[in-house]
């Protein structure tokens, strides 16, 4: 069916096939592949639109192995929104071709239950393959794993003990700061397998804000978005949003760049008729990036000698415009900042991608660690744990000797 | 879908290197042109040898193919035409060699055109073509296409940059054309792959030219109330001497686009800018952009601004090379038309487009490359409307009709492909494009390498030449007034069996006993036609170069060629071999600046090539595969010719030591941007020391700061260094002559870093006479009193064993009778052009051994043909 594209069909037409999508695009460079580029992806919805094409599992590959990173769009003269299209694209091919069971067991049973979430992934911790193995795949798509789940036998060890909300879903922080009190969403990344380095932002955060709400927030929705599945998301946003209605905070921050990136993309999910469109409007305007709260000039411990470069995650860069926080770098002590090449490239990870698309990611990555290793640096910082996930694996895989880390280890943290 | 065809590709690239499903042959249905034609299958083959076995492997199931990059090309010349495989190179992505030092870099075909250039800047030197498109395009797609770019005003395009290639032919035999180093003995079959749209070979490496970056760079824009204006600045700049290293046009439609894409600095309220930017050293370049910015200011340019820096100067570059994409935003489609013609006539041409656009109401902008007359009218639509799509298509078809009814072609760097294939009618008669059909046939005689592109079907031809059976003798000596009565002499010697020697003023001594007929030039001396303003003339083959060079005097051009001996040959005799100073560097040598040509061919047809306008890239490239082919494919009758403004000053800088200083020196400057126009050395009459002359010209102010920061560098090496003015282009400067009269004449031709061995290897045993050694273009002339046939093949050997070759460009009578003209080259060369003189030349009146002019063909005759000798 395609009827539910056809809206799509000016945006679509809007490439008229220049290829420059090919300079910028991680998997193009990697495969050399017309149908992994945003052009062969697009004239394939095209085609499907205007009916020369069926519908068929062949365009599964096509439709799902695109990072979702906007470089394509960030390098189309027109502006083709290819990952937007392809979004809708996949919804319509779930649609019409079928989703997978994995996909709905995460999408509609774990995602929208943080509890269940923390089960889940204490399952997989154990290397429990029991009765809830399929549970424990599902998750795969959240990344929360890594990327070579089904491969390697490090991860287990990679989990943390306990996840930052184990014992109790939200609580208060008391701050010594001036500015308003903030509410912190709680990333599944960072909540399940980072919980130390959120902690870490939140005794940062004290130090800026009058009080800290940890929030008892859901999914932000990405991983539904991505897969094509707007009701779900629309309905973690919907959850969300009562959330961040009901915390009082004046800021909404998250030290997961992809969540802060989707969060300010709400409004985009109801339309404007809908009441929750407004709701949207006012929520987004009040989340931000833990990126975009970083001093200028870092008062944190001295943490060097070290050559410290940065990647950019495509949520902060493209998806948010946030620059690197270079000053900050600069002036941390003990580290000597490297700008890297291509250092808002995507190293790969995107979501569930690895999962489903572990070869073609570990290419994507292969540049990315490359570009890495020329800087010399001992340590690599970004914002997002779905990129460090995917960074510590690539250290692991391309033999760089480098440390992979949360920015907001630079964080001053209290005296 | 050939049965097996899939799981024999798989067997031989492996099977995630072959796409057959639906989706995946899909996104290989198109380019970025307007055609969309589906592939059976799509092939990654990740070398040459896996492309070779893919090739033999589709010539033995019938299957044809094409090679594709990365789908980048504006004429459907990478989709099929019918249906077949699809050979995508983009595994071929490696940069193999940097050589800054020999000025060389080699590279895979699927590199892109800016990865080389990021790949080379480190080292301070550049490729010079530019394709707007070289974000994406990749390096085996511009060979294809004879790419060119905003810089290919002052550097040339594709084909005056790459040395040489490694292709497959149809049937799969890996073949190595060219090289660096220069004119290998026999046809440029180099030059005739460059701009073949992959239909004759497939590129699987690529050695091109690099050159130091310049110095300083300046970029002018020159915005515009009125199109005119603008159109005749361009011109006014260029016959003033002035020359850009880009002059590019925008106009208001696709600034717009532009601008909502990515504010990139364009005025939303001109109607025209012109984006003009020069280069060189630092010295006088901001009065060269003064004087520009004066002329633009004269032609009614309301403002003309100065990109401060080099982020200004990017983000125009950016939207200028991102206007293609970026038009999409006032419309889905575009068909862009690629005509080029004689700058004087684009004021008209703009005219016309603008004109046929309203007439089939379609919106239209304009971005090109302005400076060398390449309009890119941009016709805008949407493809799913029906109606529009009829119009743009006739439209396109008005406008390539417009573009050659005021002098100019078809295409002058997009390629013909599949969209103009029935406007080549318009450039070619009947006859010239059957030559390049029996081209296309000797290489591909199955017809299986990317069949049905570029020419139309062959019409039935209503006047055959039938040879009359003659009977009475043959004249000796013929010399035709017109290229009609050439075409009378050369349709009888055909009927008789008479083989034919091309001649101009010469007097080759072998010719009596060889059997061969004289024809000559020397009655073709005329001007035909001459365009001070465009900076061209068409005369006839017979004219001699110093007649020419003294009627381009009076306009301050001249023909920039200055051969090392003999001023007095004719234009047409340059031609067949070539000619060329050492200041080819600077100037190109006779390749470099044939426009067009016009030949009999020897089954008695006239063949035009090329045409009068600077970039062209309509059919089979006939100026290179004639230009060095020595007279072995017809009589030339007449020469269109690229002239430059005269230089308005020059230096000669010398430098004397002993040859490793010089040679060491030498390779310094060759790397610097000091850039002198040639750097030669020659002995002095010891042999001990060695003088190395560099000549610096153009305008007085750089050349005079080059010049003196080049004797300083080479006071700095402990050479004794001494400079002078110099007169006029047609100095003698640097330039011994050979001995008196000398019997044998050489040239050697290395690659630069192969010179000093060579020289070092000592060159006693060879007993020849250094006359000049070249050292920017790695060419030494020699000279010898007598020479016996052992001698001359070890002085071949070692110049092959270096990667270089010998030719002998004179030999006293006899000499060459008895023996073979040159070393035999690789089977696979001498097999393609025995099939390539068969077909253009099958009775051999113009192909045949006894040919005093023959310099070997990479190799000798292999089979009889009237003419030859036992």
């Amino acid at each position: 069916m395609s009827r539910d594209l056809t809206r799509l069909y000016d945006l679509v037409a809007q490439c008229n096939r220049c290829g420059f999508c090919q300079t910028a695009c991680p998997v193009f460079r990697a495969t050399g592949h017309e149908i992994g580029v945003a052009r062969g992806r697009l004239s394939l919805v095209r085609a499907l639109i205007e009916q020369r094409l069926d519908w068929s599992e062949e365009l599964n590959e096509p439709l799902f192995a695109c990072l979702l990173c906007n470089a394509c769009t960030a390098h189309c003269f027109p502006g083709v929104p290819t990952s937007d299209i392809l979004v809708a694209a996949r919804a319509a091919y779930l649609e019409n071709v079928g989703r997978s069971r994995l996909a709905g067991l995460l999408l509609h049973h774990l995602l929208p239950y943080p509890d269940r979430m923390r089960k889940t992934v204490r399952a997989v911790a154990l290397g429990q393959k029991g009765s809830r193995s399929s549970a424990v795949r599902a998750l795969g798509l959240l990344r929360v794993f890594g990327r070579d789940f089904p491969r390697s036998a490090e991860i287990p060890g990679q989990l943390p003990d306990h996840s930052l909300r184990e014992e109790r879903s939200s609580w208060t922080l008391p701050g010594d700061g001036d500015g308003p009190p903030i509410g912190y969403f709680a990333g599944c990344g960072m909540d399940l397998l980072f919980p130390n380095t959120a902690r870490t932002s939140l005794q940062g955060l004290t130090r800026q804000a009058g009080s800290v709400t940890v929030l008892n927030n859901v999914c932000c929705g990405l991983p539904a978005h991505a897969y094509g599945d707007p009701e779900t998301a629309r309905r973690l946003a919907r959850k969300n949003l009562d959330v961040l209605e009901s915390a009082g905070a004046e800021l909404v921050v998250t030290d997961c760049s992809s969540c802060a990136s989707f969060l300010k993309q709400y409004p985009g999910l109801f339309s404007p008729e809908e009441p929750e469109h407004s709701r949207a409007v006012a929520a987004a305007s009040r989340v931000r990036d833990l990126v975009e709260l970083l001093p200028a000039e870092s008062g944190g411990a001295d943490a060097g000698p070290v050559v410290v470069t940065y990647h950019q995650p495509c949520h902060a860069s493209r998806g948010q415009n946030l620059p690197i926080p270079e000053e900050l770098l600069e002036t941390h002590a003990g580290y000597t900042y490297r700008e890297m090449h291509e250092s808002d490239w995507c190293c790969g990870g995107a979501g569930s991608y690895a999962l489903f698309h572990y070869d073609l990611s570990m290419k994507v990555l292969e540049r990315k660690m490359e570009n890495i290793r020329k800087t010399g640096a001992g340590l690599v910082l970004t914002s997002c744990p779905a990129c460090v996930m995917q960074l510590r694996h690539g250290a692991r895989l391309y033999r760089v000797p480098v440390r992979v880390g949360h920015v907001a280890e630079c964080l001053p943290v209290g005296s | 879908m050939r049965p097996g065809l899939v799981s024999r590709l798989a067997a031989v690239v492996g099977k995630d290197h072959v796409f057959s499903g639906e989706a995946d042959t899909a996104v290989y249905a198109y380019d970025a042109s307007l055609a969309t034609s589906r592939p059976e299958a799509v092939v990654f083959p990740g070398d040459t040898a896996e492309v070779a076995r893919v090739v033999r492997l589709a010539t033995r199931l019938g299957v044809p193919i094409l090679p594709r990059g990365f789908g980048t090309n504006l004429s459907g010349g990478t989709i099929p035409a019918h249906s077949g495989l699809i050979i995508c190179l983009s595994r071929l992505n490696r940069i193999l060699e940097i050589q800054p030092e020999l000025g060389v870099a080699v590279v895979q075909p699927g590199v892109t055109n800016l990865e080389l250039q990021d790949a080379l800047s480190p080292h301070g030197f550049f490729y010079a073509p530019d394709p707007a498109s070289q974000k994406v395009a990749t390096l085996g797609g511009n060979v294809g296409e004879n790419s060119g770019g905003p810089r290919c005003v002052k550097y040339g395009v594709t084909q005056n940059h790459v040395l040489g290639l490694e292709v497959v032919l149809p049937g799969g035999d890996v073949l190595r054309l060219g090289g660096s180093a220069l004119d290998p003995p026999g046809y440029d079959l180099r030059g005739l792959l460059i701009g073949s749209e992959g239909t004759l070979g497939i590129v699987t490496e690529v050695t091109v030219r690099i050159l130091p970056c310049p110095e300083s760079v300046i970029t002018l824009l020159a915005v515009y109330d009125r199109i005119p204006d603008a159109a005749g600045t361009v011109s006014e700049i260029m016959s003033r001497g002035i020359q850009p290293s880009a002059l590019e046009m925008m106009d208001n439609p696709v600034m717009r686009a532009v601008e909502a894409g990515m504010p990139c600095g364009y005025p939303l309220d001109a109607d025209a800018v012109l984006i003009i930017e020069v280069d060189g050293p630092v010295e006088g370049l901001d009065e060269l952009a003064g004087r520009i910015r004066a002329i633009c200011s004269r032609m009614g340019a309301r403002e003309v601004r100065l990109a401060s820096d080099a982020g200004e100067r990017d983000r125009l570059w950016a939207g200028r090379r991102g206007a293609l994409g970026a038009v999409a935003r006032l419309a889905p489609n575009y068909l862009v038309a690629d005509c080029t013609v004689p700058r004087s006539a684009l004021p008209e041409a703009l005219d016309r487009v603008a004109a046929i656009a309203a007439a089939h109401h379609l919106e239209h902008g304009n971005v090109f490359h302005a400076g060398d007359g390449n309009l890119h009218p941009l016709l805008f639509f949407d493809s799913r409307d029906v109606e529009q799509v009829r119009n743009v298509k006739s439209a396109g078809r008005e406008i390539m009709e417009a573009c050659v009814r005021l002098g100019g072609t078809i295409s002058g760097e997009h390629g013909v492909g599949l969209e103009k294939i029935e406007a080549m009618r318009l450039v070619f008669s009947e006859e010239s494009l059957d030559f390049q059909r029996r081209i296309k046939q000797a290489v591909d005689p199955e017809n299986l390498l990317n069949p049905g592109k570029i020419f139309p079907k062959r019409k039935p031809s209503s006047k055959g030449v039938a040879p009359p059976a003659a009977s009475r003798p043959f004249p000796q000596d013929l010399c035709p007034e017109s290229a009609e009565e050439a075409v009378g002499m050369v349709r009888e010697a055909r009927a008789c069996g008479q083989p034919l020697v091309p001649l101009g003023h010469g007097s080759p001594p072998d010719l009596p006993e060889s059997g061969t007929v004289p024809i000559r030039s020397t009655r073709l001396d005329r001007v035909l036609e001459f365009s001070a303003a465009n900076q061209t003339v068409r005369v006839q083959s017979g004219m001699r170069l110093a007649r020419l060079q003294d009627f381009l005097a009076d306009h301050g051009l001249w023909l920039p060629i200055r051969p090392l001996n003999g001023r007095s040959s004719t234009l047409g005799g340059l031609a067949a071999v070539n000619g060329c100073g050492p200041e080819r560097p600077a100037y190109g040598a006779m390749q470099d600046r044939v426009l067009g040509l016009c030949f009999v061919c020897g089954r008695g047809s006239e063949i035009r090539a090329g045409g009068r306008v600077i970039k062209n890239v309509a059919g089979y490239d006939l100026c290179r595969l004639m230009v060095r082919s020595r007279g072995q494919l017809g009589f030339l009758t007449e020469v269109t010719l690229h002239l430059a403004s005269r230089p308005q000053a020059g230096i000669g800088v010398t430098a004397q030591g002993p040859l490793p200083n010089v040679l060491r020196a030498a390779a310094a400057i060759r790397c610097s941007s000091r850039a002198p126009v040639s750097m030669t050395a020659s002995p002095d009459a010891g042999g001990l020391f060695w003088t190395l002359h560099m000549v610096f010209e153009g305008l007085e102010k750089p050349i005079r700061a080059q010049a003196s920061r080049c004797a300083a560098d080479l006071a700095s090496r402990g050479l004794e260094v001494a400079s002078c003015p110099l007169e006029g282009p047609f100095h003698r400067f640097g330039r011994p002559e050979a001995g008196s009269l000398p019997p044998f004449r050489m040239r050697i031709d290395l690659p630069l870093n192969r010179l000093p061995p060579f020289l070092e290897q000592g060159i006693e045993p060879f007993a020849f006479r250094v006359q000049l050694l070249d050292l920017s273009c790695g060419r030494l002339a020699a000279w010898t009193p007598s020479l016996d046939p052992g001698r001359w093949v070890r002085i071949q050997e070692a110049a092959r064993d270096l990667d270089g070759h010998a030719v002998l460009e004179e030999a006293p009578s006899g000499f060459r009778a008895r023996n073979p003209p040159g070393l035999r080259g690789p089977a696979g060369i001498e097999a393609l052009v025995d099939r390539l003189e068969s077909r253009l030349d099958p009775a051999g009146i113009f192909a045949h051994s006894g040919n005093p002019f023959m310099e070997g063909r990479g190799g000798v005759r292999t089979h009889d043909q009237p003419g030859a000798r036992p």
